[in-house]
């Protein structure tokens, strides 16, 4: 028997001033469905589509489009374009499970787990979540910092900026107008494909990578790092606990499921469209042989201005400004999200503040926070990087098997549970992505048996 | 048993209606502070959660293995 069903007339109603926001968005969603043209169906769509957007340009975040960047100036073009779309369906297949669960249950991620696992695993996935988004949301300060600090902007003023952008965003406490205004700073994460024209790419080449995945790199260690770390910049903890609490916080519902994937693989098309951008735009770092081990931010653009010219450099630090700031939004979202959920306190966009002063604490305080400390003289920020790679990588098998179990949980899914050709698709990505964990786990620890393929 | 809805003084029964007819009932704020029940875990489900745990023993080490190497 299906869990919700049975609670529905158990309950005692009582509406809040969440409620009515979202009861004016379905309403929206129900007047664009009940016309039945095109246009109106266009409107649905337009009326639909956000957190699958968000997620997908949120994962496109500071550190990944370094590791993009890193990989077009050590690799080039070859066998990493498709590779990187191959991350990207992987995503898709992992994301459209949180659309559905967060479509059936209308509860978010966090919650889920705590009540059908019990406490241990709640706060687990808790704290694995909090710690991990928390480092993250220092990374994306760093990018913020570097690719203003590119124009010339001082740290101070870059991370001000950023945190006044942020508190902006979230003023009008309401659902909707914060994911229109985050996706209008998101669709920015395209100006990598101008920065891509303007690198002069070899379109045969690139044609070429893309239909027979070569030039194969050579297999050792730095070649598994890259592998792994353009997995990280794809697949991440976060995005699950993201996109199923604002699936819930929109109000979608079993209805808007197909609308909700189409979402999904449309942000997964733009970021992989960004992404495979940012690898042809350093690739002319690779053709001219130019080291760009440890490079920041700012330094890429500062070695790329005199191939591509200081347009096309003063846009590639724009996006990973960009890439930063999304992130930074995101990020904090789906940490107070987590929080509120777990804590089982009133947890929504559409809260105004008095109701949702712990929501918008923890929010407000982990970005005041993490932008604090990157202000610290002397951090070792390309370390904080490599520590947040890390775990981001080696958290993800944990949220993907609780994800698997609760999709699959037919007291929960009320007929959206998924059909088998999608539990082996979702199978087959769990198990790569749990061992591409494992094995990142093992270069950090015994180095010099990956050493040992390449004899690097 | 449903019972009547309560309202809040800011708002009119127009918006009340337009909630009741727009959002499903485990839509309302109010019907998600009702906990989930626990699930009963089977076999596979059993030792899915301990390898789980074993994951983490491992993902413990070597975050701290990378925290001291890091640190040296």
């Amino acid at each position: 028997m299906n869990w919700f069903a049975g609670q529905k007339t158990q309950r005692e109603v009582v509406i809040t001033h969440e409620d009515i926001d979202r009861a004016h968005d379905r309403a929206r969603v129900q007047d664009a469905r009940a016309r039945g043209s095109w246009l109106s169906r266009l409107r649905l769509l337009w009326l639909l589509v956000g957190p699958g957007i968000l997620v997908m340009l949120g994962e496109n975040d500071g550190p990944s489009m370094l590791s993009y960047a890193a990989t077009g100036a050590k690799f080039g073009i070859g066998f990493f374009l498709p590779f990187i779309i191959l991350t990207f369906v992987m995503a898709i297949v992992v994301q459209e499970m949180t659309v559905r669960l967060g479509a059936a249950t209308h509860r978010g991620h966090a919650e889920l787990i705590f009540e059908r696992f019990g406490p241990f695993w709640g706060w687990f996935s808790m704290v694995d979540l909090s710690v991990g988004n928390f480092l993250t949301l220092i990374t994306e300060f760093i990018a913020i910092r570097a690719g203003l600090g590119f124009f010339g902007v001082p740290p101070w003023a870059a991370v001000l900026a950023a945190l006044a952008l942020l508190y902006t965003a979230l003023m009008t406490h309401r659902y909707w107008t914060w994911e229109r205004i985050t996706l209008a700073i998101a669709a920015l994460n395209l100006v990598f494909v101008p920065v891509a024209l303007m690198s002069k790419p070899d379109w045969h080449s690139v044609g070429y990578a893309l239909a027979n995945w070569k030039p194969m790199p050579g297999m050792n260690k730095d070649t598994l790092l890259i592998v792994l770390a353009d997995i990280g910049a794809t697949v991440t903890p976060w995005m699950l606990f993201f996109q199923q609490s604002a699936t819930v916080d929109k109000g979608m519902t079993k209805r808007d499921v197909s609308f909700g994937r189409f979402d999904t693989v449309l942000g997964a098309a733009l970021a992989a469209t960004a992404a495979v951008a940012t690898v042809i735009a350093t690739t002319p770092l690779f053709t001219h042989h130019m080291s760009a081990e440890n490079f920041q931010a700012a330094q890429f653009a500062q070695a790329l201005q005199p191939l591509i010219g200081r347009i096309g450099a003063s846009l590639f630090a724009l996006g990973i400004v960009e890439a930063g700031m999304v992130a930074c939004v995101t990020i904090s979202i789906s940490s107070a999200y987590a929080f509120g959920e777990v804590a089982a306190k009133p947890h929504s966009l559409n809260l105004p503040v008095r109701q949702g002063k712990a929501f918008y604490s923890v929010l407000y305080l982990l970005a005041a926070l993490a932008a604090l400390i990157v202000l610290i003289p002397g951090l070792p920020l390309v370390y904080v990087v490599l520590v947040v790679n890390v775990i981001a990588v080696l958290a993800m098998p944990p949220a993907l098997v609780f994800l698997f179990l609760l999709v699959n949980d037919r007291e929960l899914m009320n007929g959206v549970v998924s059909p088998r050709w999608a539990n082996a698709l979702a199978t087959a990505v769990v198990l790569f992505l749990t061992g591409a964990g494992v094995l990142f786990g093992i270069s950090v620890i015994a180095p010099n048996l990956f050493a040992a393929l390449g004899g690097k | 048993m449903t019972k009547e809805p309560k309202m809040h003084n800011s708002m009119n029964l127009s918006e009340e209606e337009l909630v009741l007819s727009t959002l499903e009932p485990d839509q309302l704020a109010e019907a998600k502070k009702q906990r989930v029940p626990r699930r009963r875990l089977k076999g596979p489900e059993l030792l899915v959660l301990w390898f789980l745990r074993i994951y983490l023993l491992f993902m413990i080490v070597v975050v701290i293995y990378q925290a001291w190497t890091g640190t040296r």
